[in-house]
């Protein structure tokens, strides 16, 4: 026993054992007694909140949870429906700190005993003890891992509630099919109590191999990240990065762009992460909706550093469940959609908005292209190609439609289904062709240039057809990874860009 | 299927029936032209001239100012005297494809591709290959002579003993003072760390690693190596007998200079690989080290503080050949530059 608040009771005449998993302690308690039903209207206070089993967790941090439940079922009036929608609140609350075992909760409720002198009420007070198991603090495992378009074996340690308030350290090592090596430790605190408010650190250094621009970046630096998440369940996240890239290890066939942006590069930048998942299934969406945006900002003003730049990515999905005239149930049939749009605006370092701005570095212009958003082309297929490089663009545009038909035989429930899908996509770069390059000497464009070129390089993407690919294929959505095997033919391209005619695998967790 | 690359295995290309592969003979439907560079890449690399990447300023090498970097600088030195038209870009290692500058990207064959680059060992022949193609263009050889001049096989066999002194013994001399000496760490900073990044950790990290890299190469080459007399100088390098070898060393170059008869060395009428060798460390040494050292003298030991600078020893040397030696290359090589950086 680690923490109670107010006094304790054992006079047990009404005792209950909600058997709660923390989303079974939702608001509508689906209490197994009838008598339960019959009382909630009852008014109710509580008299004492007792803890079992979190012998490892700071009495404040329980405080933070459970102090709010105590000072409002204090209020006239209260009903005992009231105090277990609040008790639940809480309990699902301690649940998304990550250090109790989702199984071990269990909520018993009992009345208090009254002092004798007491003058007799209708008011029933509470005793409520709730039974929690903590995880163990240090757990250690390897395993293998499916990242988009990428396969890793990691080792990871986990040493959690550090210091008793749901701190968490993580250290991970791993190496994959790109990722030659990669090392990053994260500390992560909620603030204030609130699982839902958390503050982490995290050092990391990564070595990986980028093979559609015949380089290695290998990367050495440090975030600090604020995350947060809304009462809809939106989460936002603004972090602060420090991040020295290398890029090294060209290969023979390296071409001149690649060879002239080898080197360092230090890069300051704060960046905010938006998104609203409302899909039902994130492997595979058959209704809903997901939002995402992230923009950054590096270099410009106190940020400083080697590259300064503006930018920001959009992506919106969202699914519609098909129903089929004349069955009544769910038929797995459903459409899709997709959008995503980038922009990269080079600033000057400093606080002037007006100064001469370098252009933007391969390691931040967006590529485009491969399994994981349009289909149909190679991985960094699209946009600007130097030689068979791929160098990257500062604007693009992609989009997607499909189709899911469960397969005959397998039915909706399955996690099987073909897809037709067509989807297209336009990546590209700022450049000063074509704007007044008289007694400019170095490599610096001045704000003129640089709106002329990102306008003309926004005007760029609807000019002509985008290039574009169609197909049919087949997709498992695996509860920790999608794969999709498709057939694809490019309809459209631009000479340069890399279109994957036949079959192409696709593996990972965020597909357009 | 055709967008699998040439490295393929080939069962992978076999398997393609004949009716597939002729489906996909039709896609795509349509091609427009390639999408144009970022901006970075259209100002770097769209030149008409053949770029040598060297280390360098941004400023220097707009200019086609001599390279800091004796390396760099001796092929720079021999391109111009083979008077081949090419500009410089300031670059890195990790650009190069041998893992060290210079070399050479000649001009794109159109403006998404390009001929493989050139490493060092391969410019002689890059020259004469493209020295004929342009005597080929312009119709005239009028000053055209070959190249012949400009190769090492050229040189007269006791070269290689004195190609050795410059080698080791200079190039033991120079890591030393410039990467080893801590009097002379704000004149590394600017050369070689300051450029890559404004990163104060970044710097300290990359000056790190410098250090310890020319420190390896010494402690390996130098006479003093492997004696473990750390008492002197930085990780077992015995900085005195480095010194002493580059001043005899020098010596030597001068009285071979001397013997010469011409103004060249071996008694050619044109300087060659061997003068462009030297040239690349003496010219340094008096651009970059003629003044004492700077910073806090007293704190650095007595025998420091004697030390004579190498581009005073360079000066020094015999009657001053190697020092005439120096101006006549620049005369010969940077005809259009006095010599001095403003």
């Amino acid at each position: 026993m680690a923490a109670s608040l107010g006094f304790g009771g054992n006079n047990a005449i009404d005792k209950f054992n909600a058997n709660a998993t923390p989303d079974a302690a939702a608001p509508a308690y689906p209490g197994p007694t009838q008598m339960l039903n019959d009382h909630v209207l009852t008014p109710a206070s509580i008299s004492s909140i007792q803890v079992h089993g979190a012998t490892n967790t700071r009495r404040s941090l329980l405080d933070h949870v459970f102090k709010p439940v105590v000072e409002d079922a204090a209020a006239p009036g209260t009903t005992l429906g009231q105090v277990l929608d609040r008790v639940g609140v809480a309990t699902k609350k301690l649940a998304r700190f990550d250090i109790f075992k989702e199984e071990g909760f269990g909520v018993f409720l009992s009345e208090a005993p009254r002092s004798p002198s007491a003058p007799p009420t209708d008011i029933t007070d509470l005793d409520i003890s709730i039974r929690v198991k903590e995880k163990s603090r240090l757990v250690f495992s390897a395993g293998t891992d499916f990242g988009n378009a990428e396969g890793s074996a990691y080792t990871n340690a986990v040493a959690r509630n550090i210091f008793g308030g749901a701190e968490t350290l993580s250290v991970n090592a791993s190496t994959g099919t790109r990722t030659r090596s990669a090392y990053n430790a994260t500390f992560s605190t909620p603030i204030n109590g609130n699982p839902d408010l958390r503050l982490s650190v995290e050092a990391l250094r990564s070595a990986t191999q980028k093979p559609w621009a015949s380089h290695e970046e290998h990367l050495t630096g440090a975030n600090l990240r604020l995350a947060w998440l809304t009462e809809h369940g939106d989460t936002h996240a603004l972090a602060y990065s420090g991040i020295w890239r290398q890029l090294t290890g060209l290969s023979a066939t390296a071409s001149p762009t690649v060879r002239a942006e080898a080197g360092d590069s230090f890069k300051s930048s704060l960046t905010h992460t938006f998104t609203r998942d409302r899909r039902d299934n994130p492997m595979l969406p058959q209704s809903g909706y997901l939002f995402r945006s992230i923009s950054e900002l590096a270099g410009w003003g106190p940020l400083t550093g080697d590259v300064s730049f503006a930018k920001t990515e959009v992506e919106a999905s969202g699914a519609l469940p098909v129903t089929i005239p004349g069955l009544a149930a769910k038929s797995g049939v459903s459409l899709g959609a997709g959008l995503r749009l980038g922009v990269l605006y080079p600033l000057p370092l400093g606080y002037s908005l007006v100064g001469a701005a370098q252009p933007s570095r391969i390691n931040d212009r967006f590529q485009l292209g491969g399994p994981n958003d349009v289909r149909g082309f190679k991985t960094g297929g699209l946009g600007p190609h130097d030689g068979a490089d791929a160098v990257g663009g500062d604007v693009f545009a992609a989009g997607s439609v499909n189709a899911l038909l469960p397969l005959p035989r397998t039915g909706p429930d399955s996690p099987l289904r073909l897809q037709l899908f067509a989807n297209a996509g336009r990546l590209v770069a700022l450049n000063s062709k074509g704007t007044n390059k008289e007694g400019k000497e170095g490599l610096a464009m001045d704000s003129a240039a640089v709106f002329k070129g990102v306008k003309s390089a926004v005007g760029e993407l609807t000019n002509q057809l985008p290039s574009l690919a169609a197909g049919v294929g087949l997709v498992y959505a695996h509860p920790v990874a999608r794969f999709e095997l498709n057939f694809s033919l490019p309809l459209v391209q631009r000479r340069g860009e890399e279109g994957r005619k036949g079959l192409q695998v696709g593996v990972g967790i965020n597909f357009l | 299927m055709t967008s699998i690359p040439s490295a393929a295995p080939s069962w992978r290309r076999m398997q393609i029936p004949r009716p597939l592969q002729r489906l996909f003979d039709h896609f795509p439907l349509r091609t427009y032209e390639a999408n144009e560079l970022p901006e970075r890449p259209q100002h770097l690399t769209s030149s008409d001239l053949p770029t040598l990447y060297v280390f360098s300023t941004d400023s220097d090498a707009r200019l086609g100012l001599p390279s800091f970097n004796p390396g760099c600088l001796k092929w720079q030195t021999l391109l111009r005297l083979a008077n081949i038209d090419f500009r410089t870009l300031p670059s890195t290692n990790h650009s190069s494809p041998t893992g060290s500058l210079p070399f050479l990207l000649p001009p794109r064959t159109s403006p998404t591709t390009s001929p493989p680059p050139v490493p060092a060992s391969s410019l002689l022949s890059f020259a004469r290959r493209h020295r004929s193609q342009q005597q080929q263009q312009q119709q005239q050889d009028k000053n055209f002579s070959n190249l012949d001049h400009l190769d090492d096989a050229d040189l007269p066999p006791r070269a290689q003993a004195y190609l050795a002194l410059i080698s080791h013994s200079l190039r033991n001399a120079w890591l030393c003072a410039l990467y080893l000496d801590p009097a002379r760490a704000a004149l590394l900073r600017r050369l070689y760390v300051d450029q890559a990044s404004s990163s104060r950790a970044v710097r300290a990290a990359l000056l790190y690693q410098l250090r310890r890299a020319a420190a390896e190469q010494v402690a390996t080459t130098s006479p003093g190596s492997g004696l473990g007399s750390g008492a002197d100088g930085v990780d077992g390098v015995d900085e005195e007998a480095v010194y002493r070898s580059a001043g005899q060393a020098l010596d030597a170059l001068a009285s071979l200079l001397r013997e010469s008869g011409t103004a060249w060395f071996f008694g050619a009428q044109r300087p060659g690989p061997f003068d462009a060798a030297l040239f690349s460390y003496t010219h340094l040494m008096v651009e970059y080290m003629s003044e004492d050292e700077d910073g806090n003298r007293d704190g650095s030991g007595e025998d420091k503080g004697r030390r004579v600078p190498l581009g005073r020893m360079v000066k020094e040397a015999g009657n001053g050949e190697l020092a005439r030696h120096r101006e006549s290359m620049l005369g010969v090589a940077w005809p259009e530059w006095d010599g001095y950086r403003r």
